[in-house]
């Protein structure tokens, strides 16, 4: 393998690869549903969480609340209005400050704050206001918290927002379509224009010509994804983590492409193929969109575990620990189709079919 | 005495139940100027697979310039060039990047498209997009692409098919222009008067098999019959063609009574072709 020539075959890549239709598709279908389900959802354009608070008394509390510019904060007359607005869903949470809260957390005494959560108010909302909440409550104390916190649900309180269900169907359409059906379309067209030939009699390998169009696919499907999950709000402190889980997500996809790309003689057999399969690629993202169905099966997906690493790293901050698992399975995953592509390689060099 | 640039060894090569290549042998020699004719499906495409490193042979040895194929075929493809018979250039680049990229592919330092491109008669065009092409340019500029990496060993498979006289003109002369630089030229075609013109040595290709190998002129005369063709003047005035056989013992007589007894208007001789003589071995013509 030559890392000149695979540079220059990636250069005629990404030269020719805007002038596929399968590239514009590549970046144009997971953008334009991710600005849909904004819009539709609302969080491009009101993306700070919400919090409704009732101050009985004066606490320092709220005028922290209101200095932070990152949250959107309405202040309620009672605490009846409060329940019913979060009810309404026209607040992620809302909470009550007692009269005598700050000085009480002054003289270490126990106290109660109650606080109301939206059931369909985003975990990432959910998450954020509660520790925003902690971190004041610990300041006006000066001390560890001596406060209790009783949350009370309101609303749907079992389902999960649509907007965290869909995501992972964003996912999966922005790494496994760019990364899948670039290559493997790049490769087929080559088979049917005869280009592959051409390039086989040069002093390129077949691993410099599937190496090229693989990292033009692994490289624009990361990008589009983490796009994906900026657009969506879904981007934590763990961007470099979610980064390079989706880099081994696209990895595998575009072995997956490669793989077909290799197997299939024209176009129209590789998309009947993407059609047969798609079921199994997206499966897990459908999955997910329904709760009710039970979620460990899943599991028996491949893509399952392109997925959830990126799942739990957005909406649970889970660490590289925490998804040790999910990622050992995944690399064993590009192993093996990475062993299936040698060995294909060699049989289309047996056969002479490149 | 030099190594021969392309060494065939009992090459074996089967699609399935059928038998493409059956057991040939050749060697090509340094600056030589190889036909390899034959019908279609006679097995000259497997050949100059297995030659070019594109398909592994089932049986059989094969080197290219003293390297084995088999066992090292990028390190003769970056010694070769290619030209095959149907059109593989990248449609949507221009001539002047399908060559810079096939030279960056073989390593090429300073590349020189523009004269190229001016060798194969496509001075000009190098900045077109190479969908914008007539066939002929195509294959002009497939010879092109062959010849970037200055190959030791040029395979052409039928470079001028279908092509007008004047693009089948300018590839011929590059053709003897690559051997005049010392280049060895393997030259795949079932245009029997082409190989006639070019080539130093030529083998027929039957079944899989070769069924005569020599040069052309050797050929003619071991297989060919010389002919006399003769127009006379009939009593009508009308135009009458005899036919001479010449080599035979009563040859000079049967000329001698024609000259004397007719009125010859035309005479000229004329000597058996290649596809003549392919037709006299195997049985058959070329396009079957």
């Amino acid at each position: 393998m030559s890392l000149y020539r695979v540079g220059v075959l990636l250069y005629r890549e990404m030269v020719q690869g805007p002038k596929n239709i399968i590239f514009i598709f590549a970046v144009v279908v997971p953008l334009v549903l991710s600005l849909v389900l904004a819009l539709l959802f609302g969080t491009l354009f009101s993306g700070k969480p919400r919090l409704g608070i009732v101050d009985e008394g004066s606490s320092q509390l709220s005028q922290a609340a209101a200095a932070m510019t990152s949250i959107r904060l309405t202040s309620f007359a009672t605490q009846v209005a409060l329940e019913e607005a979060t009810r309404r869903g026209a607040v992620d949470m809302g909470v009550v400050i007692p009269a005598a809260f700050d000085a009480q957390l002054a003289a270490g005494q126990p106290t109660t704050m109650v606080a109301y959560v939206w059931g369909e108010s985003l975990l990432r909302d959910r998450a954020l206001l509660g520790t925003a909440l902690v971190a004041w409550t610990r300041q006006i104390a000066g001390q560890e918290l001596p406060v209790t916190l009783t949350t009370t649900m309101l609303g749907d309180t079992v389902a999960l927002p649509w907007q965290d269900r869909i995501l992972p169907l964003l996912i999966l359409m922005s790494v496994v379509f760019g990364a899948m059906m670039l290559p493997a379309s790049s490769l087929v067209s080559e088979k049917q224009h005869r280009t592959l030939t051409a390039l086989a009699i040069t002093p390129a390998t077949t691993a410099d010509v599937y190496l090229a169009k693989g990292l033009l696919g692994v490289g624009l499907s990361t990008v589009m994804a983490l796009v994906v999950l900026a657009l969506n709000g879904a981007l934590n402190e763990r961007t470099g983590l979610v980064a390079g889980v989706l880099l081994l997500g696209a990895i595998f996809s575009a072995e997956l492409g490669i793989v077909m790309g290799a197997l299939v003689k024209d176009i129209n057999s590789l998309f009947a193929t993407i059609k047969a399969i798609g079921l199994l690629l997206y499966a897990p993202a459908l999955i997910a969109l329904f709760p009710d169905i039970p979620q460990w099966i899943a599991r028996i997906f491949p893509t399952y575990y392109l997925v959830q690493p990126v799942i739990e790293i957005v909406q649970h901050n889970a660490r590289l620990a925490d998804i040790a698992g999910l990622l050992g399975v995944l690399l064993a995953l590009i192993a093996v189709t990475g062993a299936i592509l040698a060995l294909l390689a060699r049989r289309n060099y047996r056969l002479g079919t490149v | 005495m030099p190594i021969p640039s392309i060494i065939a060894e009992k090459l074996v090569y089967r699609y399935g139940s059928l038998l493409a290549v059956d057991q040939i042998s050749f060697q090509v020699a340094s600056g030589e100027i190889f036909g390899f004719l034959g019908p279609n499906g006679a097995g000259k495409s497997t050949t100059v697979k297995m030659l070019t490193g594109q398909l592994l042979p089932q049986s059989g040895q094969m080197t290219i310039l003293g390297i084995d194929v088999a066992r090292h075929p990028k390190r003769v493809q970056a010694r070769i060039g290619v030209c095959f018979e149907l059109t593989n250039l990248y449609e949507t680049m221009s001539g002047a990047e399908n060559l810079h990229l096939f030279a960056r592919l073989f390593g090429v330092r300073s590349f020189d498209a523009d004269a190229l491109l001016r060798r194969v008669g496509l001075d000009g065009r190098g900045k077109d997009k190479v969908e914008g092409y007539s066939k002929g340019m195509k294959q002009r500029l497939m010879v092109a692409r062959a010849l970037v990496n200055q190959p030791d060993v040029l395979f052409l498979d039928e470079p001028t098919e279908g092509l007008d006289p004047t693009s089948a003109q300018a590839i011929r002369n590059v053709i003897r222009e690559e051997q005049a630089r010392g280049a060895t030229v393997f030259l795949t075609t079932h245009d029997m008067h082409e190989a006639d013109m070019l080539c130093d040595r030529v083998a027929f290709l039957d079944r899989g098999t070769i069924v005569a190998l020599d040069t052309p002129h050797t050929l003619k005369q071991q297989y060919g019959e010389r002919m006399v063709y003769v127009e006379v003047l009939a009593p009508d005035g009308s135009l009458q063609r005899r036919e001479i056989m010449l080599d035979r013992a009563d040859t000079p007589a049967e000329v001698a009574a024609l000259l004397q007894g007719e009125q010859v208007v035309t005479l000229h001789s004329a000597e058996a072709t290649l596809e003549d003589i392919f037709i006299r071995i195997t049985g058959r013509g070329l396009a079957s």
